[in-house]
Parts: structure tokens; C-alpha cells; sequence
């Protein structure tokens, strides 16, 4: 989270248009969100939250405007977004061969860190997978697997995380914990952009809310 | 029991329930049969003439083996149906563990398992299915082999027998065990097969090469494999038997796990999807071992991810025995004399056998989302998912040499063709299994064509050649008798495309990107707004 300063603005999103066919999910979209901050996406399924999200990250291409991450365009491609933007979406998959500390641990050495172990141990903690550290994500519950989704976000360097909807599946310890924790990621300088139905979580960060009205 | 109406519920008469089922599935279907194969008469046309094509490739071969009497050829001809169908017995057993063989829907689990019904009489059917499904899928295989090391009709017929009853046999006794939801004695069962097809095949080199006198071994009766066929048919009546008897203790989750294997694997069959097919299976597998002892990583950046890729060869070893066993092919084909065709056929079984060993490059191309989380470029990902897989290939290569250089018997060549050919081949099966694994399956949101079977992607059929057109285009040249370089200009260039992942989704971004930028241009120098107002929809605070 180091090199961006608190204000700073992170994400800038300038006129996203967004358009399956003939319906517009969502137009003139814009928002700037500053490092600590959490802007929340809100409005009842299929108001476009998630399709914004996948535009943010770069795994959707607009069809018009821009968006960029610490003034450079988003291509889902480059590097440099890679390693700045965080994020658990729909899409995430697993290496079937590998267990869920060794996914936690190729992605920190991936990401640079040269001893990972208490990095990892900690946050294998954190999202309470310590019994399952040895399973395949295969044998893991929905729930589970949500955890450890969360926790490849937390185990890497970010300066931006993007969750889509990210209490889903969480009991209510969870949601709890997914609301200090990311409380204290802002308080550590990440910026944050979140899709979610759960006010409490929301509460808890103190999330600026857009609420998106749909498809036309 | 509170509802009164549930005291008086009679008994359940479970040929009923299967014809009711039956009634159910064929009285919903708007064609018979015939009317089916008449709309797809494009297929049919299409399988015949394939069909026709194949039978004639294998009569050349057999007679291209026939006519040849060296000693490879002698030792191969002898040998190698030995070899092949014991490597055909161990495939069944493999086969018949994975999916049960009884294997039942999830459907039925829920709706006819739970109930007060006789398995036996429900599951029946299924067990002389399998049997005879194996029998006669075993017996073509069997033939098939006698037919391409040139065997005449009497040894074609014995080796059909060997391997269809050998087949059925095998099945009816893994039948018999997973009513007992024992595994070790199959699993040990194959394993011995699998090392007798494998020990013979080393022999049939070893032979062919002059490295050891195979004595009789060679001159073996084709009449003895009437003994496989003898021990075939015992199983099938006796261990069909006792699999008969134990099918009410089948456990339903065994019997559904393998149904719902074979549902999703049908799924991604009809769709030709093979790599889906894979991705099903290794799931299964790792569902089944559910838990590995963690190992901590190495290195960081790109090494983290070989290093990775090398810390799973120590965890899977099989493959790499498979990797092994196969550089015995390109010996094999050799001492058959077909030494034109060595670098095609030996990189098509390269190709397999690398496939297990890029599981990193299937996750990271199948889906974005992994990939997303990795601080590098898709280009830079895929080749450090590709690293483990080539130094594998290299070795393969290095091994395969002498092969091509004729040491095992066949045709000789001199060592810088032999290089060459050995090189193509290594290649070629390396930037096959890369394609394999990665490429884009078929749009179905483009436009679809009309056929006769149906609508289809264009993409579709293309499916099917994945990996294989690659093989073909880097090793034709060396069957054409070509020079070498031509195939190793095209594999470079293969290899670019491949590590870059550019496809065909990924050129029409670029292009619309393009256009848009261009309109952008456009618009700023006539004056006119390049963008719209910036403007926030609807915000609120909390």
C-alpha cells in the first residue's frame, strides 16, 4: 500500500458507458475515489454493479469513457494494473493441484515478497482457514472458498481492492470480520470500491454509496 | 406415520419404475432414430468417408508392416499387439475405476436410491451394459492393433477375442470389487497390467535395437493370447456373477459420483471440449485426495511459478513415469519402418504425455480471474507456465534421439537429420500440448452456421484438431521431406503466437479500440466534445 498518499486519488472513472445490444446497463458513469477511501455500489440485481466492476478492473471493456488507476488507463493486461488493483470478483479460479496456503504463498512470492510464511500464516488465520491450509480447493465449501478468494487479496501488495459483493456466503462472524478488516485497510491508505447488499458491512467502513438504477 | 393416506403404499415394482422412466425419456423425444440420422446426413456422410479414409491408411500400414523383415519389424510384429493390448486392459481398469464401472444419475440417486427399491433389479442393466460395452470397444481395439503390425485374419480375429473378452472381463471384476467398495486389488491389478505392456514394450526395443537376444519371445504363438481371451471369458462369468450378487451393496454415493462424472463429461463431449474433459477429471481426482501435505514455495516473481510447477513433479511423480515410458514410441515406430512418419506420430504421443504437466497454463489461460492476480503480463505468464513443460520435451528429446538415428533398428540416418527430426518432433509436441491446453473454446455468442446436424460455431469442429493441427503443421515438413528449418520457422512462429495468446476476441478489442481512439481524433480536430459532461448518476452520502 506504500507510494500513494492519503487523498491522492486512486481510481478515476470518467463517462463509463457500458451496453449489452440494444440495453444500456449503465451511462455517464463517473466517480473518483481517493486512497482511504470505500465508495459502495448499491441498487437491486441487475442494476449494473458488477458489469461497472468488471469494467473497472479491466476484465469488461467499456463502450465508451475511461478509467484509470493512479492516472494510468486500465487494460487488464498491464502489469503495472495488475499489481495495483486487487480483486475478488466472479471469475476467480483455483489451481486444482494446490492447497490453499501454497495458493497464498505463489501469490506473495509472485508479487515479490521474499518470506511470505508469517504474512500468510496471518491471514490464513484471519479468514479462519488454518484447519483447511493443506485441502484442495475442490473439497472446500462455497463459504470456504469465499475465504480464501479474500485472503488472495490480502496476501499481495494493492493500493486499490474491488470486491463484488464480498459478504456473499459469509456467515455473520464473517461479515463482522470483513468489516474490521477492511476498515483497517483504510485506515492503512487502500482505496476501495465494493458491490454489496449488506448495510452493516457498509456501516462498518463508512462507504460512500452510488446507487446505480439499471438498465434501460 | 400422521397422514393416514401414507399407511397403504404397496410395493414397488422396480421394472415398472425403469419402464415408467423409459416412457418418460422416449415419449418426450419429437424423432425417432432413423429421422435423426436423415437430418444428419451431412454427419453420416462425413463419418463414412472419414471412416473409409482411416480403413485405407490402416490397410497401407499393414501392408507397409507386412512387407517389411527386419529384425525391429519382426520383433514389433511379434511383440508390439502384446504390448498394446496389455496397455488396452490396464486403460479399461483405469476407466472403470474412475466412474464406478456401475455408475448411476444423480437423478435417480435421490429419486430411486432413497426409496424402497431393489438396486439389483435397477442396476442390472447397467452392469451387463458396462460389460458389454467394454467387450466390444476392447475387441476393436484388439483388432485394430493385429491389423496395423500386419497380422493376417486368423491373428486379427485372436487378438479381437483377446482383447474384447480380456476387456469385459476386467470390467465384470471391477464390478465385483466395488460391491465390496474395495480398491486396492484393482488398483494393484493395473498397475501389474500397465508394467507388462510397459516391460514388453522396453523389450520389443531392446530387441529390435540388438541391445539383448529376445530368443523365442519374438516367434511367440499369436495362439497364446487365446489364454487372455480364456481368462477373459472366466471373469466374465464368474466375477459377473459375484458382481451380480453385490450390486444392492453398491453405496449411492459411489454409484452417483461416477454418473455425475459422466454427465459433465458428456456435456463437454458435445461440445468436443476435450480440455473440459480433462479439467472434470483432474477435479475428481483432486476431490478424491482432498488434501496434500503443503510445501513452502521458492523463489519470487516468474521463478515462484516454476519453481512451483517443479515442486509438482515431486508431488504427481506419475506423469513423469508416463513422460519416461513414452520415449520408448519413437523406437517403436522406427523399428516398424516408419521412420517418415516417426516425428508426426511420436509428437502426437509427446503431446499427451505433457499435457499433466501444464496444469499451471490451463488455470491461468481457462479463465482471467487467476490471472488477474499475477503482477505480469499474459505473455510473461505463459511462459513461465511453459518453462518445466519444455525442459521436459528437451529431455524427451535428448532421449528420443537415438531413435531417429535408427539405433533400435528401421531405417538409419545420419546424425544431423536425426538431430533435426528428433528436435521437429520434441517441438512439436511441446507447442501442441501448449495449444491443447490453451486455446479458446468455441464462441457460441458469434454468428453460428447452419449444418446439417444443427447450428454450430464455426469454431466448433476446430475443437477436435486443437493441438493436433499444430503437430501437423511443424512436423509435415519433415514428412515431405522438406528441410528441417521450415518446420523450425514455423514452430517459432507458432510459439509466438501461442506465448502471446492472441486470439480472435482479443484482435476485434484491439480493432474497436483502435476505431474508438480514431473517432476520438477525429471529433477533437473538427471541435467537436471528444467526451460527454462528466457526471455522477446518482450519489448519496451515508
Amino acid at each position: 500500500m506504500a507510494g500513494v498518499a492519503k487523498k491522492d486519488v486512486v481510481l478515476q472513472v470518467d463517462n463509463l458507458k457500458k451496453a449489452y445490444g440494444p440495453v444500456t446497463i449503465v451511462e455517464n458513469f463517473s466517480m473518483r475515489v481517493h486512497a482511504g477511501e470505500a465508495v459502495a455500489l448499491t441498487g437491486r440485481n441487475g442494476a449494473g454493479k458488477s458489469t461497472v466492476l468488471r469494467c473497472l478492473v479491466g476484465a469488461d471493456r467499456p463502450d465508451e469513457g475511461t478509467v484509470t488507476v493512479n492516472g494510468t488507463k486500465v487494460t487488464e493486461t498491464n502489469p503495472e494494473i495488475r499489481r495495483a488493483v486487487a480483486t475478488v470478483i466472479d471469475d476467480l479460479d483455483f489451481f486444482p493441484d494446490l492447497s490453499v496456503v501454497e495458493h497464498l504463498d505463489l501469490l506473495a512470492r509472485a508479487h515479490g515478497l521474499h518470506e511470505p510464511d508469517a504474512l500468510v500464516d496471518e491471514v490464513l488465520e484471519e479468514v479462519q482457514l488454518v484447519p483447511q491450509a493443506g485441502q484442495l480447493p475442490s473439497t472446500l465449501s462455497s463459504g470456504q472458498r469465499r475465504r480464501l478468494a479474500l485472503a488472495t487479496a490480502f496476501v499481495r501488495p494493492r493500493q486499490l481492492l474491488v470486491l463484488d459483493e464480498p459478504e456473499q456466503r459469509l456467515d455473520v462472524e464473517g461479515v463482522a470480520w470483513l468489516g474490521e478488516r477492511l476498515k483497517a485497510e483504510l485506515d492503512g491508505g487502500l482505496a476501495i470500491v465494493l458491490a454489496s447488499h449488506e448495510p452493516a458491512l457498509l456501516q462498518a467502513i463508512g462507504a460512500r454509496e452510488l446507487r446505480l438504477e439499471g438498465a434501460r | 406415520m400422521t397422514d393416514e393416506r401414507l399407511t397403504d403404499v404397496g410395493v414397488v415394482d422396480e421394472k415398472q419404475l425403469k419402464l415408467l422412466m423409459r416412457d418418460w425419456r422416449r415419449g418426450r423425444a419429437d424423432r425417432n432414430l432413423w429421422q435423426a440420422l436423415s437430418d444428419g446426413y451431412v454427419m453420416v456422410f462425413s463419418i463414412v468417408v472419414i471412416g473409409a479414409m482411416l480403413v485405407s491408411s490402416i490397410l497401407q500400414a499393414q501392408e507397409t508392416a507386412a512387407v517389411c523383415d527386419t529384425d525391429g519389424c519382426v520383433a514389433a510384429r511379434g511383440l508390439l499387439p502384446w504390448a498394446s493390448v496389455a496397455g488396452v486392459l490396464a486403460f479399461t481398469l483405469v476407466v472403470s475405476r474412475l466412474f464406478g464401472p456401475v455408475a448411476a444419475s444423480a437423478a435417480e440417486g435421490f429419486w430411486l436410491m432413497d426409496g424402497p427399491t431393489d438396486r439389483r433389479r435397477i442396476l442390472a442393466g447397467r452392469l451387463f451394459g458396462a460389460i458389454g460395452a467394454a467387450g466390444a470397444l476392447g475387441a476393436a481395439a484388439g483388432a485394430l492393433i493385429a491389423a496395423l503390425t500386419g497380422s493376417g485374419p486368423v491373428e486379427i480375429g485372436i487378438w479381437a477375442l483377446a482383447g474384447g473378452l480380456g476387456a469385459a472381463g476386467l470390467i465384470a471384476f471391477a464390478a465385483a470389487e466395488q460391491g465390496l467398495d474395495r480398491h486396492w486389488i484393482v488398483t494393484g491389478v493395473q498397475w501389474l497390467i500397465g508394467a507388462a505392456a510397459i516391460g514388453t514394450m522396453v523389450l520389443l526395443v531392446s530387441g529390435a535395437a540388438g541391445w539383448m537376444d529376445l530368443g523365442r519371445l519374438t516367434l511367440l504363438a499369436v495362439e497364446l493370447a487365446l489364454i487372455i481371451a480364456g481368462v477373459g471369458l472366466l471373469l466374465v462369468v464368474a466375477a459377473g456373477f459375484l458382481a451380480y450378487r453385490r450390486l444392492r451393496n453398491i453405496k449411492r454415493q459411489r454409484l452417483t459420483s461416477g454418473g455425475s462424472l459422466i454427465s459433465g463429461l458428456q456435456g463437454a463431449a458435445f461440445a468436443l471440449e476435450f480440455a473440459l474433459i480433462r479439467d472434470i477429471l483432474v477435479e475428481a481426482k483432486a476431490r478424491q485426495r482432498g488434501h496434500v501435505r503443503p510445501t513452502r514455495g521458492l523463489g519470487h516473481g516468474t521463478t515462484a511459478l516454476v519453481m512451483r510447477d517443479v515442486q509438482r513433479l515431486w508431488r504427481q511423480p506419475l506423469p513423469l513415469v508416463t513422460l519416461v515410458a513414452t520415449i520408448v514410441v519413437p523406437y517403436a515406430v522406427q523399428a516398424l519402418g516408419l521412420a517418415m512418419l516417426n516425428p508426426p506420430i511420436s509428437a502426437l504421443v509427446l503431446l499427451a504425455a505433457l499435457v499433466p504437466f501444464m496444469n499451471s497454463l490451463r488455470v491461468l489461460t481457462r479463465t482471467k480471474g487467476l490471472q488477474r492476480c499475477f503482477p505480469f503480463d499474459p505473455g510473461q505468464l505463459r511462459t513461465a507456465a511453459m518453462i518445466v513443460p519444455a525442459v521436459l520435451a528437451l529431455l524427451w528429446t535428448v532421449g528420443a534421439f537415438p531413435a531417429f538415428l535408427g539405433v533400435a533398428g528401421g531405417v538409419t540416418t545420419d546424425p544431423v537429420s536425426a538431430a533435426s527430426a528428433a528436435l521437429v518432433t520434441g517441438v512439436a509436441g511441446l507447442l501442441g500440448a501448449v495449444r491443447w491446453v490453451s486455446a479458446k473454446p468455441a464462441d457460441y455468442s458469434g454468428p453460428i452456421v447452419s449444418t446439417g446436424v444443427g447450428a454450430m460455431p464455426p469454431g466448433l469442429m476446430f475443437s477436435l484438431l486443437r493441438g493436433i493441427d499444430m503437430v501437423a503443421l511443424i512436423t509435415l515438413p519433415i514428412v515431405f521431406n522438406w528441410p528441417a528449418w521450415i518446420s523450425l520457422i514455423i514452430a517459432l512462429i507458432a510459439f509466438s503466437l501461442l506465448r502471446s495468446g492472441i486470439d480472435r476476441d482479443s484482435l476485434m478489442d484491439q480493432q474497436a479500440e483502435q476505431k474508438r481512439m480514431l473517432e476520438e481524433e477525429r471529433a477533437r480536430r473538427s471541435g467537436a466534445p471528444a467526451a460527454g459532461k462528466q457526471k455522477i448518476q446518482v450519489q448519496r452520502k451515508r
